[in-house]
């Protein structure tokens, strides 16, 4: 997809994330393999967990600046806790969904 | 480039407001600051705005007023020459007030962006969610 307007100062366009390979390779080495769709989620969500840590530590920093009076911009801190707010909130919302469908196949009738 | 675009962009918009309310403060603090003729005057800073390549703006560099300023007669200072002459900045402080205020607004627009953003990514989260 390409949007030329926006290319033109330095804009990407979004990109939707790739999961891994999905499909008959997975399911044809049987149940304990874990090279497949499995592992590329797992790695997934601990790079989303990865990030948040990272966030939330110049948060803490900022909020430790600020405490001191080091701080030498009050947008800076406010600017960095919304992020994490909005990474955490991200970071559970995946969570979630991935409970959810496990939850989802637990349930199934064998 | 991220997620946090329009949070970052908001961000460069912020400092700069912020360093152009300093240089204000600082012009409107120093307008009645007298120097010998002797002397450059007080010199008002001039912020300048560069758009960034990527989105956002920087501060430039600070551009400073005429070192000449003006020459007032105020005998009774005791920073006047002989012929009773200090120098004066040539600050005008209409024009400094209303920058005052365009600088103000800019702030307040840029923290409203900042709340838009963060409710965008909230509805984002919202999709799907039952």
């Amino acid at each position: 997809m390409s949007i030329s307007g926006i290319e033109s100062v330095g804009f990407t366009p979004y990109v939707a994330p790739q999961v891994g390979t999905t499909g008959s390779t997975a399911l044809s080495t049987g149940t304990s393999d874990v090279t497949g769709s499995g592992k590329a989620f797992g790695s997934m969500v601990l790079d989303g967990l990865d990030r948040l840590e990272r966030v939330q530590d110049t948060s803490d920093q900022l909020a430790v600046k600020a405490a001191t009076g080091d701080l030498t911009a009050i947008h800076d801190y406010t600017i960095a806790a919304t992020e994490a707010n909005v990474t955490t909130q991200l970071t559970v919302a995946v969570r979630n969904k991935a409970v959810e469908a496990f939850n989802e196949i637990m349930r199934m009738q064998v | 480039m991220g997620a946090f675009d329009m949070l970052r962009i908001a961000n460069t918009s912020l400092g700069f407001h912020q360093t152009w309310l300093d240089a204000l403060a600082n012009n409107i603090a120093n307008v009645n600051t007298a120097k010998a003729t002797s002397e450059n005057a007080f010199q008002a800073q001039m912020v300048i705005a560069r758009a960034r390549p990527d989105g956002g703006v920087d501060v430039a560099g600070i551009a400073e007023s005429d070192p000449e300023g003006r020459v007032v007669n105020d005998p009774e200072s005791a920073l006047a020459d002989a012929d009773g002459n200090v120098r004066m900045p040539d600050i005008d402080m209409a024009s400094q007030m209303s920058q005052l205020v365009m600088a103000q607004r800019g702030f307040q627009a840029s923290v409203q962006v900042t709340k838009d953003a963060q409710e965008t990514y909230a509805s984002a989260l919202q999709i799907g969610r039952s």
